[in-house]
């Protein structure tokens, strides 16, 4: 019964081929996830998304279904160079410099998409993209995405984590902060470059924010909760294809797999959400032993201030 | 007497890995050496808005200063300013006989414990070790003798065995002496502390205090910013008296003078915030 749900779709040939892009998609979003989700960093991305909108109809204009990915591409990077710099300024403030960014950049993509004939058709397959007709060049650019992210993420895990906790430290400790900011924000753009046909720009988002954020509620350390992330990612892409085929085929219910990927990311959101607590408690509790509990300097921060103790020091 | 041994197998090991590239230089006190930071009528802004004006003085090596002053009065910014954080728009400051951005291998610097997220999934050890990640370069794993040197930093602020804990699930004043302690692993020529004792509970002050000793033993210079006038009295050899501008730079008991708080501090030299930080007894 399992594996009819969970295997036997996956006999064809495309739906072999939509799994091995969700899974790829997965795990390399919710890698890049966590540091979406430890930098706050969701808002960016979902701009980042909506950047990448007027990318993949240029593209589609000039060459058709083979210059969706190549007009992406410049659009992430230059939209990731372009909110990496409006960030770092922040004169008007982050999140109005990305709003304007998003919308111009989104309202640019509906412009020339609504000069086209087919107009509707073609912005649904932009914004939520065709999993199921994924070809094996495109598998082959995902992976190739992956496997150069994953790398990358791997090389500079010590000063991102850094930067990520401690802003300050970083700069002070001479590391180019506005720089490890543009190779995450290349990172995050990439990762909606890879999505954009499989899922769209849209729902790009939820494969970089859910299974972070679902990972992060289980666990403290940041090793399992990349592990997590990853796992997630997979996972949600394995078990929102077959449902969306067991609706689809056996069922006569239409279910867009790549909505159904993401309800699916959702949903284990959810139970984490249940669960978190529970898990988080026990290993805490698991993890420290008796007599740290009772730490020698275990007082209230901050009830005596300094000068209590020390007040009336200039005579 | 426990502590006395901890700093010297931290100094020791520094010797030791002296080879792969770290750069501790003793300093001799005797030898009256180049100072570590000079103020040359250095005034700092934030863009065009000048935050410190006409700051003028020297910090010896091995000194510790105090920099004190009202809140937003100029401290923190001085300090990213010894930092290079903050551009010096005129005048001059020099760290270690350089700019204060080629200076920086040679400084650590404590931010405020309550700036972190206390959320974020990151163990005590882990901040420890973030202190060697200019040594240990790009890519490469954190080596044995780095988490020696961690370890060692972490039981010097009394915290050896909260190591395997989240970093948010320590007090403020004990992740204050974990900002210490990674600190400390950067085995820095000058340290920067930017307001350390805020909220911080009395037996975390004085781990710090005692850990600070243990630097300042090894010839380390520390430049610490603070509301704590008496702290400024019993630890530091010099202080930093600003508001927008300097009152005063020079030895703790003549610089601190009723009448130079109460320019800096103006209606606020008697009482600030209720919290008897600052007490003139003329």
């Amino acid at each position: 019964m399992l594996s009819r749900l969970l295997l036997d779709p996956f006999a064809l040939p495309f739906m072999r081929r939509a799994l091995i892009e969700v899974l790829l998609l997965g795990a390399l979003a919710g890698g890049v996830g966590v540091f979406v989700v430890l930098r706050r960093l969701a808002f960016l991305a979902d701009a980042l998304t909506h950047a990448v909108f007027p990318g993949v109809v240029i593209g589609y204009l000039v060459s058709g279904q083979s210059g969706i990915v190549p007009g992406a591409l410049v659009f992430a990077v230059l939209a990731a160079v372009l909110f990496t710099v409006a960030a770092a300024r922040a004169r008007v403030g982050q999140d109005a410099a990305l709003a304007i960014l998003l919308t111009s950049f989104f309202g640019l993509g509906v412009v020339l998409v609504s000069r086209q004939r087919s107009y509707t058709a073609d912005l649904t397959t932009f914004l939520f993209g065709r999993v199921l007709t994924v070809d094996s060049a495109q598998i082959t650019q995902t992976a190739v995405v992956a496997v150069a992210v994953g790398l990358v993420l791997y090389a500079l895990r010590k000063e991102l984590l850094l930067r990520t906790f401690d802003q300050q430290t970083a700069q002070a400790m001479g590391y180019r902060v506005v720089l490890l900011d543009l190779v995450l924000n290349l990172m995050i753009a990439l990762v909606v470059v890879a999505a954009v046909k499989a899922v769209g720009t849209i729902l790009s988002i939820a494969l970089l924010v859910v299974p972070a954020a679902a990972a992060r509620l289980l666990s403290d350390r940041l090793l399992v909760v990349t592990g997590l992330a990853v796992l997630f990612g997979m996972l949600g892409g394995w078990l929102g294809l077959a449902a969306s085929y067991e609706a689809s085929i056996n069922h006569g219910v239409r279910l867009a797999s790549g909505a159904t990927v993401v309800l699916a990311l959702v949903v284990f959101y959810l139970l984490a959400l249940g669960v978190g607590p529970l898990v988080r408690r026990r290993w805490r509790r698991g993890a420290r032993l008796p007599e740290d509990v009772a730490d020698v300097d275990e007082l209230p921060a901050g009830r005596l201030a300094p000068g209590a103790r020390t007040g009336g020091g200039v005579r | 007497m426990k502590q006395q041994v901890v700093d010297s197998q931290v100094s020791a090991d520094a010797d030791a890995s002296a080879d792969v590239g770290v750069g501790t230089v003793p300093v001799n006190a005797d030898d009256s050496p180049s100072p570590a930071v000079v103020f040359d009528r250095a005034s700092v802004a934030y863009g065009r808005v000048p935050v410190l004006e006409d700051v003028d003085g020297v910090v010896r090596a091995g000194h510790m200063v105090a920099l004190i002053g009202p809140n937003g009065g100029g401290k923190s910014t001085l300090i990213k300013a010894i930092l290079g954080l903050v551009p010096v728009v005129r005048g001059r400051i020099q760290v270690l006989g350089r700019t204060p951005a080629r200076a920086r291998q040679d400084v650590a610097y404590v931010p405020q414990a309550d700036v972190l997220d206390p959320d974020f999934p990151v163990s005590v050890s882990q901040v420890v070790l973030m202190g060697r990640y200019r040594q240990i370069g790009w890519v490469r794993r954190p080596r044995r003798s780095d988490r020696l040197i961690a370890a060692e930093a972490l039981a010097a602020v009394g915290l050896a065995h909260r190591g395997g804990d989240r970093f948010g699930t320590l007090s403020g004043g004990q992740r204050q002496r974990v900002l210490l302690a990674r600190a400390m692993t950067q085995q820095p020529r000058l340290l920067l502390l930017d307001e350390p004792f805020n909220g911080v509970d009395t037996l975390s002050q004085q781990a710090l205090l005692s850990a600070i000793d243990g630097l300042r033993a090894a010839g380390t210079t520390v430049v610490i910013s603070t509301h704590d006038l008496s702290l400024a009295h019993l630890a530091c050899d010099d202080v930093c008296l600003v508001n927008r501008h300097q009152f005063g730079f020079g030895p703790t008991a003549a610089t601190l003078t009723p009448e130079r708080l109460r320019a800096a501090y103006g209606s606020a030299a008697l009482e600030l915030r209720g919290e008897g930080v600052i007490v003139a007894h003329p």
